[in-house]
């Protein structure tokens, strides 16, 4: 008896060993995707911040109608997800400070680069500075490419941090942004365009650097903001 | 011999079978057990008022309506908290996503009434059929209104669906556009209003019980169209209807919600029961046989249901147990009171010798509604302080901006602690109620104030436990009702109209002991008074949505306390506006406007796209 059950047991213990070896045949996600959001007044990169857009990506081989998958923005004005699965995706670049623009269907695999074109809402233009004892002086002017439609200007908030990641999720903004955002709150105009905005934000602690921009943002779906350059701030 | 008695039982046997065996089940209950009688009826409507989207004390905005859950404790993780007139332990983004509510159980259950009822009318008297089949109208509008609040369009399912009967194409049924639905919850309430009589039968819908719901829905409706039509997110479910009603729908929408609100009129009151202002404020919310009550929530120890509103509301100072975590904001206080008198014309603190002097002359409602330092509640004090400043020579504008850092040639000015037993020169540095030098931890105040509104000040400290608080959650009462009719009032805009809704917020105000408004009254003092009569009771956060204002009050925006602190050589007290101790930025996204489909039911059902915009 106990041999019949010792049998069974081993006949049991190799049915499992060896049922279910099925593999996954499908492939993992191991294509790139990367590019860059180009500014269509400067082709330059769009000044933006960790986050300040999105490229949802639409995986349309399985699916009209996908969850969306979204690459975050880097600093650069760049995005790149190194773990994508190859396939026929809807992608567009979204919720940032830029006109709409129409999405494109693309065949990603291997190592997938698309750049993208974009009309931002506003741009920092002329911008200088000066630092006067511990009290920052930014200077610069507001353009916007394109006029027609566009949404109420909101106001120019200067972000200032410790490392060279500066904007308005990377900011001391108790001390620095809050107390001396700019407001505006109004339609683009002639006047708007004539006019040099003057932000100062005094107090900075002595003895450190600082890195220093200013955003305008306008009151569209996603509120985010056009930068100006990042300039580096040493204060005595 | 054996044979024969064989053949005897065969016989027997042959003439014995065939009976067929249709005795009715005695354990299935059928629909002629439960429609065919009022017990029967009150108990399938038991069961659905008992799952009914109710906003109580034990809803979280980013878990849902928690019955039966085991953290439903946590009272303090409230709407409130969302909106900036408390603050707590949410950012705005925790919660503005909801919690994937999406009840067509529930409503299939009351379709399943509404289908199969009638069948069975003729075992009723008329007034009682009508009064039953109503009931169940009103219970599918506020279902549908929890969802139309949420999502914007929904599909609007009106017949019994069965599965495998009917194919799984017949079953993923499209979302319907905003309108419709909105335009669907009038008609069913519209149903509810014609067929219930006037009784008021305790948690129960009647005739009026259903017009102050469409008073509500029909504003929601109509302050959309209005505020959506120029500040929205762009995309498919907006051009397709789906998220968005039309800006010309307005008026008809504000016209519906000023008549069903007109209809209650008289039947039911604002509680006046107390000549004392701030006292029968209290009471309101207390007691049961208020004329002002209108759809409530009982909770009772016995069943199991009972929540944690006192224990989770005031500090352990004052409770049995449980912690504190949510503090309504000096920012609410300033829209009842304007600035505090904290500050001299010079800009020196004002001295105080005793807390409770900031409360003198201040609105009852205010008083009503939070508990300042110095207010006593069973006998103990709201005994508030953050520290104690050796001396204090400056203006409060300028420690403030020194970061409460002035020694004013004094070491170490001022002297704060994190533990409550801590003494300097023998007077206590924080107070039993609050407040700790920095947040870190609850149960004390990061605001200087906690919630008054709903506290049981009759119960003994020992009941005032976890699950031992049963006070009524009060869902719609007639105040709202008038602040309802008010706010249509005003934005159908017409002389009379306005008159009458003057006429409405100087009701509100005399019962709030307020002074009564003169005059030109605009939209902002409809919405403003909205907000100081049903604070913390769940609405402000519907209402930044739906006036489509989130974005802008909740844009970085930082909350304020009221911090006393005892002067040491003047043996004086003085109150400083600090930020609260949390520092919570409070930020809404546009696209949070409506809360994105669940991701299951879009996977069930590819109908139900395109989801909501920016998701």
């Amino acid at each position: 008896m106990k041999k019949l059950i010792n049998s069974l047991l081993v006949a049991a213990t190799i049915c499992m060993a060896t049922s279910c070896s099925k593999k996954d045949n499908y492939a993992g996600p191991d294509a790139t995707f990367s590019g860059n959001l180009i500014n269509s007044v400067t082709g330059k990169n769009l000044l933006t911040e960790t986050g300040g857009f999105q490229i949802q990506l639409d995986e349309l081989s399985w699916s009209s109608t996908p969850v969306p998958y979204n690459i975050p923005a880097k600093p650069d004005g760049s995005f790149k997800d190194t773990r994508i699965f190859s396939g026929h995706y809807r992608v567009i670049p979204r919720n940032g400070a830029f006109w709409p623009v129409d999405t494109t269907e693309i065949d990603i695999s291997g190592n997938t680069t698309k750049d993208f074109t974009v009309t931002p809402y506003m741009e920092i233009k002329n911008f200088t500075w000066k630092l006067t004892g511990t009290t920052l002086q930014m200077t610069f002017n507001l353009f916007a490419p394109k006029t027609e439609g566009l949404p109420r200007v909101l106001d120019v908030q200067p972000f200032i941090n410790n490392t060279q990641f500066v904007g308005s999720g990377a900011t001391i903004y108790d001390v620095y942004t809050g107390p001396n955002i700019l407001g505006i709150n109004a339609n683009y105009s002639d006047d708007m365009a004539k006019t040099t905005y003057t932000i100062t934000v005094p107090n900075l602690l002595s003895g450190r650097t600082f890195y220093a921009r200013v955003g305008v943002r306008v009151d569209d779906s996603n509120k985010k903001f056009n930068y100006s350059e990042i300039v580096k701030v040493d204060v005595p | 011999m054996k044979a024969k008695y064989l053949v005897l039982i065969l016989v027997g046997l042959a003439f014995g079978a065939c009976n067929k065996l249709d005795v009715a089940p005695l354990n299935i209950i059928k629909d002629q057990d439960i429609f065919t009688n009022e017990t029967g009826v009150n108990s399938y409507l038991a069961s659905i008022y008992g799952t009914m989207p109710i906003e109580d004390f034990i809803y979280r905005p980013e878990r849902g309506f928690m019955n039966g859950d085991g953290e439903r404790w946590q009272n303090f993780m409230q709407p409130g908290n969302l909106t900036g007139e408390m603050v707590g332990r949410y950012n705005v983004g925790d919660a503005a996503q909801g919690f994937g509510f999406w009840p067509y159980d529930k409503i299939r259950t009351i379709n399943y009434m509404i289908v199969n009822f009638p069948k069975y009318a003729k075992a009723f008297t008329p007034d009682k059929y009508n009064q039953f089949l109503g009931e169940a109208y009103f219970c599918r509008a506020y279902f549908y209104f929890a969802l139309v609040k949420r999502y914007g369009g929904v599909p609007i399912v009106r017949s019994l669906q069965s599965y495998p009967e009917q194919s799984i194409e017949d079953l993923s049924v499209p979302r319907n556009k905003e309108q419709e639905v909105y335009d669907f919850i009038a008609s069913d309430l519209d149903s509810a209003i014609s067929l219930m009589g006037d009784a008021n039968i305790r948690a129960r819908a009647n005739k009026y019980v259903a017009a102050g719901y469409k008073s509500r829905a029909m504003l929601y409706a109509g302050t959309i169209a209005k505020y959506g039509a120029t500040n929205y997110v762009d995309g498919d479910a907006r051009q397709k209807g789906l998220a968005g009603i039309p800006a010309d729908q307005a008026t008809r929408y504000f016209q519906a919600a000023y008549d069903a609100a007109k209809l209650v009129e008289g039947h039911y009151s604002l509680y006046r029961k107390s000549d004392n202002k701030e006292q029968n404020y209290v009471d309101l919310f207390l007691d049961q046989s208020s004329p002002e009550n209108m759809y409530v929530k009982d909770y009772s120890m016995s069943t199991g249901t009972a929540h944690s509103w006192d224990a989770t509301m005031t500090c352990r100072y004052m409770t049995a147990d449980g912690d504190a975590a949510c503090y309504p904001t000096l920012d609410l206080v300033e829209k009842f009171t304007g600035p505090l008198p904290i500050t001299n014309p010079d800009g020196t603190p004002k001295r105080f010798n005793d807390r409770s002097e900031l409360k003198q002359g201040l609105e009852p409602r205010l008083l009503a509604s939070i508990y300042f330092p110095g207010a006593t509640l069973r006998g103990k004090e709201f005994d508030v302080q953050r520290g104690i400043y050796k001396k204090f020579n400056g203006t409060a504008a300028e420690e403030l901006a020194n970061n409460n850092t002035s020694s004013w040639d004094q070491p170490d000015n001022l002297v704060v602690s994190g533990d409550i037993n801590q003494l300097y020169n023998g007077r206590r540095v924080m107070g039993l109620a609050g407040m700790y030098a920095t947040a870190g931890n609850d149960n004390r105040t990061r605001t200087g104030l906690y919630v008054r509104k709903y506290i049981n000040y009759k119960a003994d400290q020992s009941t005032c436990g976890l699950y031992q608080s049963v006070q009524t959650w009060i869902d719609m009462r007639y105040a709202e009702v008038l602040l309802n009719r008010a706010e249509a009032a005003m934005e159908l805009g017409t002389a009379d109209k306005t008159a009458d809704a003057l006429n409405v917020i100087n009701q509100l105000r005399d019962r709030a002991g307020a002074a009564l408004a003169t005059g030109n009254i605009t939209i902002d003092t409809v919405r403003t008074e909205r907000m100081k009569e049903l604070a913390f009771e769940h609405h402000h956060w519907w209402d930044l949505r739906r006036w489509r204002i989130a974005d802008k009050v909740l844009d970085n925006t930082r909350f304020y306390g009221i911090y006393p602190y005892w002067i040491e050589n003047e043996n004086k007290y003085i109150m400083l506006k600090q930020e609260e101790m949390g520092h919570r930025s409070f930020f809404f996204e546009k696209k949070w406007y409506y809360e994105p489909l669940p991701g299951g039911e879009l996977g069930k059902n590819p109908n139900l796209y395109p989801n909501n915009p920016g998701y």
